[in-house]
This record gives C-alpha cells, structure tokens and sequence, in this order.
C-alpha cells in the first residue's frame, strides 16, 4: 500500500508523519544545496538546511502531543535541537572565517577555484 | 517525587560522581579560560602562553589516571556520568590518557617547530585543547547527544588548525576543504541519528539496545510487511556511519584527507592522523557496543533464555571452572555435551542481525579503505601526501578488529575485549610512529624548506639520527619485527582469527596482502633517504638538541616496544576487562 503514502498524508491529522516530511524535503534540499552550489556560502546555506531538516525531526519526535505520553524522546529532542543549534551557529562562524580567508588568498569563494592540491 | 528532590538528587549525582571522573577535561577547559584571559591583562601577558598550556596539560595527563595507578585498570566498573550521558570505563580511561599523553607531546612539538609562536600561542594551544575535550567526549559517549556534540567539538577547532598557518594559499585551501567535507557530513550524520532517535524512542545507547531487542528486527522482517521500519533504521545506521567513516577518512569518505595532509603544517597532520582517529575509533567501538550489546548481557544469559533447561547447567558449570582450566578444557575434544553449547552460543541473540550489519559494513569498508589507501600512496612524490594516503590505510586495519570485536560479542566477550585491546594497542604505537614521522618532517621543512621526498635523499650523510629515526618508523608502519608496528599488527590479525568466519577470513587475507604492497612505497622512501647520493644543491640538515631528543623520544618507544611490549599490552588488555559490565 505505499503508492498511497502521500495521499494519507494529505487526509490525516497532523502527525509525526508530516514533520518527518518536511524535515526529509529540507534534508533534500540541502544535500542538493551542497553538492551542486559552487559558492562556497551557498555550501555552507546547504548544510544549515540539512541541520534544521534533523531539528524538525527531533523536535517532531520529542513532541508528546504527536505521539503521545512516553513514546517519543520526550524533552531530549527539543534539548538535543537546541544544542543542534548552538553548534550549527559555531560551526557558521567557523566555516565563515575559513571562507573568508579562503577569499583573501584567492579573490573568489567559488569552490572550484581550490583545485592547487590533487593527485 | 516533587520538583525539589530531583533537582537535588542531581546536584549530589553531578558532584559526588560525574565531576570528580570528569577533571582532566575540566582541566583542559579552565587551561584555555586561563590562556585566554591573561593575554587581557597587562601585567599577566608576560607569561609565555607555552609555559600554561604545557603545565596544563600535565596536570590534565596527572589528573586522568586512575586513581589507583594502571594497573587498577581492571577493577574500574563501567558508570553512568551526568546522567547517563557519558560512560566511564577503563576504555575511556585509556584514551584519556592515550588522548593527554599526545597534547602534551604536541604542544612541546608545536613549541620545537616554531608553529606556535609567542603572538598567537595561545590560540592555537586553545584550538588543540578544546578539540582534545571533544574527542575524549567522543571516547566516552554514551548518548546520542554527545555522540554528535564529541564529534563536532573534535571537528570545528581542527578545521582552523589545518588554516592555522596565515597567507598560504593552500593552507587556506585545505582548510575550507576540510570545513566543508566535515560539515556536510556532520550534517548527514545528525539527520541519520535523528531517525534512529525517533524510531526507537531513545537516544541513550543502552535503552536504544534495549529497545532493538523489542523491535524483533529477525520478526519484523519474516512478517514482511513491516520491512519499511527496519530499512529506515539500516538507513539511519548507514547515515550515522557516514560521520564516522569521515573522521576515520575512511573510503569513499578520505577525499578530505590527502588533500589536508598536503595544506595543513606537518604538526597539525600529526594531530590529526594520531587522536582524532583513535577518538574517531573509540567512538566506532562504543557505536558497535552500543547498538550490539545490552550492558549486563552475557552469551551464556542470552543462551539460557533460549534454552531454559540444559544450557543453564552448563553455563553454570562454564562459569564456575577459572579461566586457565577453561582454557585447556577447549582445547580437549569436543564431546557431545560442549557441541550443543557451542551450537547454542553461536550468534543467537536478538541483537545478532545488528551485530551481522555492522560487522559486514565495517568490514567491507575496512578492506577497501586499506587497499585504496595503499594502491594511492605508490606514486606520490609529497611525504606528507603520502603520509595522508598511509594513515587512510592504518584506519582501515585499526576498523578491522572492531568488526570482529562485534563478532565476537554475542559469543565470547573475553574474546571480543581483547579484539578491542588490540585496537586500542595498535592505536597506542600509532601515536609514536607517526607523531615520529610528522614531527621529523616538521623539523626536516624548517630546515631545508621542501617537503618532497625526493630531496630527502641521502640524508644519511646530512643528519644520521634523523634518517636512522624516520627509517625505523617507516618499516615499523610496514609491520616488520622487530618494530611495534609488527606486534600491532599480529595482534590485530589474531583478534580476526579469533571471531573466524568468511568475512573475518577475507579480511585477515586482504590485510596480509596489503602490507605486502605497502612494503614498496614505505621501503621506496627508506632507499631515498639510506642509499641514494644527495643532489648537488642540497643544504645542510641542522637540528637543535631539543628537537634531536624530541625525534629520539618518539622513535625510542617504536623499537622498545617492539622487544618488549608486554607492558603497555597488559595496560590495553586490563583497560577492556570490564568493557561488556
């Protein structure tokens, strides 16, 4: 019965399904995001899409009101989506720092002008 | 229960016995507070930043071993800190240690070579530490959460030390390179742990075990059409998987790693190559143990539950004879009675299609990244590049006996702990052999300023104890005795035979071929630097005292535990006794 996913979620209730959805289209999105961009601050939009598609994630899994009382995660989801969060901001400053002094040395933020090291 | 009590049961939890196990991180972490904020005050930032990491780390080197010295290794019992976030155990002790040892070798190397200078010390002994927290997070998580946060914390602060060096193209290069594989695959790993999170209503590796135990995942196949749930859990595994095979640089995710090794200084690729795998490995095991085994479940209680009756009696037997008398009874032949043991201690349990998962992925993987690694590391004409393509290699033999440790869990766990001990005593010779290696190549580029192999040659005659040094670590990475190197690898390729099977079988051969090959190119540059003349423009090779007795305190162990390794290999066996509490 799995040619009929799509159609039951259009006419079920909001549940776990529908945020699995949206965080499985976001996931998407940002893989795509990484690996066809070739300017690097496009790379980097990509992998905040793909962080925020496992946040809903967790947060649709800790939620008690979409599965009910001690069947998710419970409140580790939302904790583990905040720190989620906290890292994905280090981990920006990080790579932009990187980025930018990537762009002092080469004039450009296209990726595939860092092509000195192969082989 | 009121609010009250659970708030105080935690504060008394957190103080009595998380924090006191947790000092040398807490060591490292007021370490950098103190790094950073002398440079604030004008009287205090005379301080050479060097003299507060080195003493930092000492202290933190002090303060993560056990209380009761090494050899109290064995009797440490496994514990729960902050709440069943991290584990302790003699594993993680080991790797404390192990992952200390090396900051403080790294930081008086950093200091040696000249990378870390007076004006920018500080961040970097800042950098080192605070992903020396992560990985020792990484050693000991027991949660999901930490899992992540380990491997992140591990990551973010190497990223900038492989740019550390400022106003090099390909240093900058390197860096974003690595920044970005790392990203994107810390990405694909949290999402991965998002679905095994959310499929089994956990994120505490023991309650996920327990709770695979009740998904029945042998059942939820057989019946058909519950398959899906099972295929979103391997898939969230295999997503998982992929952050790990990007910190180990295992293929098809090392694309990363070559590339580093050649932008990135020759310290910080010692850094790299040496504790973030063997956190990177730390963490497989703990995954591995974690997903595969319920802690406090032995074979012969799993056997027991599925046969009440007969097994019962002789596990009980089993259990009472001491081990040197149960050791010689295997060795008897086998009568009708042990035959139906055996037959009811082979992999069973309802773990075992997780174990076979993980075992089959790992060692797949494993053989490839150990050929690919080899076969790329032939033509290279850099030393540190082909330095990146040897420890692509090395990750593939260290996974090798984590797979049959797995193997071995549903079966003999005094087996499978000595197959993680001989990981952690290959990872232990590792740190000589190639912070030797990096640390010779670092002192080698100050003073002749290339970093090819070719102008190596004839360094015999330049600088006798570097070459006689860099030699004997290049055929102790081979495998050849009587280096560390060999007994490494033996011991290794013991735990293989050990778990048996095909696959085991096909490992063990595929490993006995590839240090065959990786003779050539190891061998290749001893020849360069032994035998070949020295070109006509070759400049004289001057170290310093410091810098010969650092290369000399490396390479010493390489040979010395080689003869005589019986040492540190009781440290690594006593250091997983109590692996499977």
């Amino acid at each position: 019965m799995h040619h009929f996913m799509l159609a039951n979620l259009l006419t079920e209730p909001v549940g776990v399904a529908h945020y699995m959805a949206v965080g499985a289209v976001l996931f998407v999105c940002g893989v795509l995001c990484m690996a066809l961009k070739r300017n690097a601050l496009g790379v980097l939009m990509g992998i905040e899409l793909v962080l925020n598609g496992a946040n809903l994630n967790f947060i649709a899994f800790g939620s008690r009101f979409l599965r009910g009382e001690g069947q998710g995660l419970g409140l580790d989801g939302p904790l583990m989506a905040l720190f989620v969060i906290v890292l994905a901001a280090a981990e920006a400053a990080v790579a932009l720092a990187i980025v930018l002094n990537f762009y002092n040395n080469y004039d450009s933020v296209d990726i595939d002008r860092a092509d000195q090291l192969q082989g | 229960m009121n609010l009250q009590t659970i708030v105080n049961s935690l504060i008394s939890d957190t103080v009595t016995t998380s924090l006191p196990l947790f000092k040398p991180e807490l060591v490292l972490c007021v370490t950098i507070v103190v790094l950073l904020v002398t440079r604030l005050f004008p009287g205090l930032n005379k301080i050479p930043p060097f003299a507060i990491a080195l003493l930092g780390g000492i202290v933190a080197l002090w303060a993560s071993l056990p209380a009761g010295g090494i050899a109290d290794w064995a009797k440490i019992e496994r514990q729960e800190l902050f709440t069943g976030m991290l584990t302790y155990d003699a594993v993680t002790a080991f790797i404390r240690v192990f992952l200390m040892a090396f900051a403080v070798l790294f930081i008086v190397l950093a200091r040696l070579t000249g990378l870390a200078d007076r004006e920018d010390g500080q961040d970097f002994y800042c950098l080192a530490f605070g992903s020396i927290i992560g990985m020792c997070i990484m050693a000991s998580a027991n949660h999901l959460l930490t899992l992540f946060l380990g491997v992140e914390m591990a990551s973010v602060p190497s990223y900038v030390l492989s740019g550390v060096v400022k106003g090099r193209r390909r240093s900058s290069e390197a860096a974003l390179k690595y920044a970005v594989y790392g990203a994107g695959t810390a990405g694909v790993m949290l999402y991965g742990v998002s679905l095994l999170a959310g499929i089994l209503g956990s994120a505490h590796l023991p309650t996920m075990a327990q709770q695979l135990v009740e998904f029945d995942i042998a059942g939820k196949l057989a019946e058909g059409d519950q398959y899906m749930q099972v295929l979103v859990l391997a898939l969230g595994g295999l997503m998982l998987g992929v952050g790990l095979a990007f910190k180990l640089s295992a293929v098809p995710f090392h694309f990363w790693c070559p590339d580093v090794f050649e932008g990135a200084s020759a310290e910080v690729d010692g850094f790299l190559s040496v504790a973030s795998k063997a956190a990177a490995l730390a963490l497989l095991v703990r995954v591995g143990i974690g997903f595969g085994h319920v802690p406090g479940e032995t074979p012969e209680s799993v056997a027991a539950a599925a046969r009440p009756t007969a097994t019962v009696q002789l596990a009980a037997a089993a259990a009472d004879v001491p081990p040197a008398v149960r050791l010689i009874a295997d060795e008897a032949p086998v009568t009708d009675g042990d035959a139906e043991t055996a037959d009811a201690a082979a992999d069973t349990g309802p773990l075992s299609p997780v174990r076979s998962f993980f075992v089959q992925v790992v060692g797949i993987v494993s053989v490839i990244t150990c050929t690919f690694g080899n076969l790329a590391a032939y033509g290279q004409k850099n030393i540190k590049r082909m330095l990146a393509y040897s420890t692509i290699a090395h990750a593939g033999y260290m996974m090798m006996p984590v797979a049959a440790a797995v193997a071995l869990v549903g079966r003999d766990q005094a087996a499978a702990g000595d197959a993680v001990s001989s990981m952690l005593l290959y990872a232990a010779f590792y740190l000589f052999m190639n912070l030797g290696a990096f640390a010779i190549i670092a002192f080698l580029r100050n003073s002749m300023q290339s970093e090819q192999i070719d102008d190596y040659a004839g360094l015999i005659g330049r600088s006798p104890l570097v070459a006689l040094c860099l030699t004997g670590i290049l055929v102790s990475l081979v495998g050849i005795p009587p280096m560390a190197g060999f007994i490494g690898k033996f011991r290794i390729f013991q735990s293989l035979v050990e778990a048996g099977g095909p696959l085991m079988m096909f490992m063990l051969v595929a490993a006995g071929l590839n240090t065959a090959i990786s003779l050539v190119y190891y061998l290749r540059v001893c020849k360069t630097v032994c035998i070949d003349s020295p070109p006509d423009t070759s400049r004289p090779v001057a170290l310093g005292f410091f810098a010969s007795a650092y290369v000399l305190a490396l390479s010493l162990p390489v040979l010395a535990f080689g003869i005589l390794p019986n040492s540190i290999a009781q440290w690594a066996q006593a250091a997983t006794a109590g692996l499977f509490g």
